[in-house]
């Protein structure tokens, strides 16, 4: 822990006291326990960059128990912070929200369709329950259909595409509460 | 005319295709990875769309994403720029195949063209000269002092298997050729497990000269003058210029007129850039040929006053030669390009990051094209091309001293490039006096290792303002 405060000071080039220093301690355990992989705050009283190897996705963490840590690191208001944290592959900047819910993206460019045939019934239906792989919609693209899978398992909140409108990679198409 | 093309690249070509289109009243729409939200290309094109994450091969190589954006986006034609798929024939095909209009040759001529071996064949027919080669495998030393004598020496041995600079002897004499050749054939076994070796005559100090082609869908072709490229660092160029000092008017004229007949005779459509070599008598070997429109065909812009690029749209189009080029291909003037890489100046280690200053040179007979701006982002996914300084003067000292004064005004920081890099070279008495070769840049790093570090109080433009 103390070559990990060594590296914190040389990089902020804040001197530390020992209170704060059990500050930075707690920061750091809560980013790892959150799977946090990547952590940068630029502040008129403290700039730090943190950066852990290898971590599990972690897509939401708790804004507010987060804002309280960095407010006893530095000791200067909350006001002018500016943290991202990089959550691993999952990467969401507007991730925490109350709902906690997943979007499924499009893995490919086409035109998004909720049925299987013109006139058929959607795949799925707001309030479904899906589990991961269930086909949710299909995607044409160069005259292929390609069914698309979920990732998640949970409850079909919001259909974010409409049928028939095109769509490209990484585009959100449904929002699911996982279980 | 089309009503709407699709850019398949990104970077400084696919912001000069976006902008060629702009000035033609055609609709833009370009495609980018994750890596690239925030470019240029992006945000000048009427429409955009992401078709990956940052790798290449899943974004900007992957022919479902880029075609099933074009269909979605329902263009009339895409440009491929340079590089990525702009010489992919079985992209050219799909194009084809989804009718859409491929902004190039038709895909079997990519494909001739693009075939070593092939390409050799096609111009050797067409009375092209060639570097000369055994054409097969030569059996014994016997054979290689025939064939060397009737070549000139020097000549090189190549291992047919091989690949690497295993196996490969370069012969000056024929009495170091049996040895040579026995040295050679052991390695290739060792290495490939194949000793049969081929030949070709080896050039010590070549210059790189390669000549700008046009062709329409009539079968016209049309040579727009070459250019010189003969400073390069691992075979990469740095720095272009037209036209070259070494091509005399007559060469130009009867090799121009050589190159129209060949293409006109293979069917060749849109751009094109014919590569030679000249050895140290000033004969000419062609090497290989490119597909498409590249990197440096702005300095061809510079000197001819032709659009390059919109002569590639209108060509695609359907469009005659002859109203695109409507007057006699004249050379004026003399225009250089550095080519400015997101690299260190001397360890040419990659230099991915955020430009936190970025001025840009201007002024009578200066050109940037670039895709980059301050608080831009370079990618680590893709090449490190950030920006090309092309100077246009009235002959080649009034070009180079405006480009020396270009440099010393184009400041990047937050990333290093490869500026002065350049300014090192164009204060450099041999790249001035002109008479170099592919060699120059090892001779360039020879003498820069010699000369001692510049005196205090030396201003870098590029140094960090406090």
């Amino acid at each position: 822990m103390k070559g990990k405060a060594e590296a914190l000071r040389g990089a902020g080039r804040v001197m530390m006291e020992e209170n704060s220093l059990d500050k930075l301690r707690e920061l750091v355990d809560f980013l790892k326990g959150n799977g946090i992989a990547e952590f940068d705050i630029d502040r008129p009283d403290l700039k730090m960059r943190i950066k852990f190897a290898g971590t599990a996705a972690a897509p939401g963490i708790d804004a507010s128990q987060l804002a309280g840590l960095l407010a006893g690191a530095g000791g200067a208001t909350a006001a002018h912070a500016k943290a991202t944290a990089v959550a691993g592959a999952a990467a969401e900047e507007k991730a925490a929200e109350a709902e906690k819910l997943q979007e499924v993206k499009s893995p490919i460019v086409g035109t998004f369709y909720e049925s299987p045939s013109p006139g058929a019934p959607p795949f799925v239906k707001i309030g479904d329950q899906v589990e991961v792989g269930q086909v949710l919609c299909i995607i044409e693209a160069m005259k292929l259909m390609n069914e698309i899978e979920s990732d998640v398992a949970g409850e079909v909140v919001k259909r974010i595409a409409s049928s028939g409108e095109p769509v490209e990679y990484g585009q959100p198409l449904f929002a699911i509460r996982p279980r | 005319m089309f009503r709407k093309v699709l850019i398949a690249n990104r970077g400084e070509i696919a912001l000069r295709v976006i902008s060629a289109c702009k000035e033609m009243g055609i609709r833009t729409v370009a495609v980018y990875s994750e890596a690239d939200r925030n470019s240029l290309h992006v945000r000048f094109a009427d429409e955009a769309i992401c078709i990956g994450p940052p790798r290449s091969a899943e974004s900007y190589l992957n022919v479902p994403a880029v075609i099933s954006a074009a269909e979605i986006a329902d263009v009339d034609a895409i440009h491929p720029g340079y590089g990525l798929l702009s010489e992919n024939a079985n992209f050219a095909e799909v194009c084809r195949a989804s009718n859409i209009k491929f902004i190039g040759p038709p895909p079997e001529v990519t494909r001739m063209m693009g075939e070593k071996s092939t390409a050799r064949q096609t111009m050797k027919k067409a009375k092209v000269p060639i570097l000369p080669g055994s054409d097969g495998i030569v059996e014994s030393e016997k054979d290689a002092l025939e064939w060397a004598k009737s070549v000139g020496y020097p000549v090189i041995l190549k291992a047919v298997a091989g690949g690497g600079g295993r196996g490969m002897r370069i012969c000056r004499t024929a009495e170091e050729l049996p040895g040579l050749y026995q040295q050679a054939s052991s390695e290739a076994a060792g290495a490939f497990g194949n000793g049969d070796l081929y030949m070709e005559k080896f050039i010590e100090r070549p210059r790189h000269i390669e000549f700008q082609v046009l062709a329409d869908e009539h079968g016209n072709v049309m040579s727009l003058g070459e250019r010189e490229c003969s400073i390069q660092r691992r075979h990469q160029k740095l720095i272009e210029e037209a036209p070259s000092l070494m091509v005399s008017p007559k060469l130009r004229a009867e090799l121009g007129a050589t190159i129209q007949k060949c293409l006109k005779d293979i069917g060749y459509w849109n751009a094109g850039t014919i590569e030679f070599l000249m050895d140290e008598d000033g004969k000419i070997y062609f090497i290989e040929m490119n597909t498409r429109i590249q990197v440096e065909h702005c300095v061809t812009e510079m000197v001819t006053g032709i659009d390059l690029v919109k002569a590639q749209l209108r060509i695609a189009a359907g469009e005659k030669l002859s109203d695109i080029v409507t007057k006699p291909v004249a050379i004026t003037g003399h225009a250089i390009e550095c080519r400015i890489n997101a690299e260190h100046p001397e360890k040419f280690t990659p230099s991915a990051g955020k430009i936190t200053a970025f001025n840009v040179p201007g002024g009578n007979g200066v050109r940037v094209d670039t895709a980059q701006y301050a608080e831009g982002v370079v990618p680590p996914y893709y090449d490190s091309l950030i920006a090309k300084l092309i100077c246009h003067g009235k002959d080649r000292e009034e070009s180079m001293n405006k480009m020396q004064r270009a440099l010393s005004q184009f400041v990047v920081q937050g990333i290093h490039t490869s500026i002065p890099l350049h300014q090192k070279i164009f204060a450099d008495a041999e790249f001035r006096a002109g008479q170099f070769d592919t060699k120059f840049m090892e001779r360039f790093f020879e003498r820069q290792n010699k000369t001692p570090p510049p005196e205090e109080g030396h201003f870098d433009p590029n140094e960090p303002i406090r």
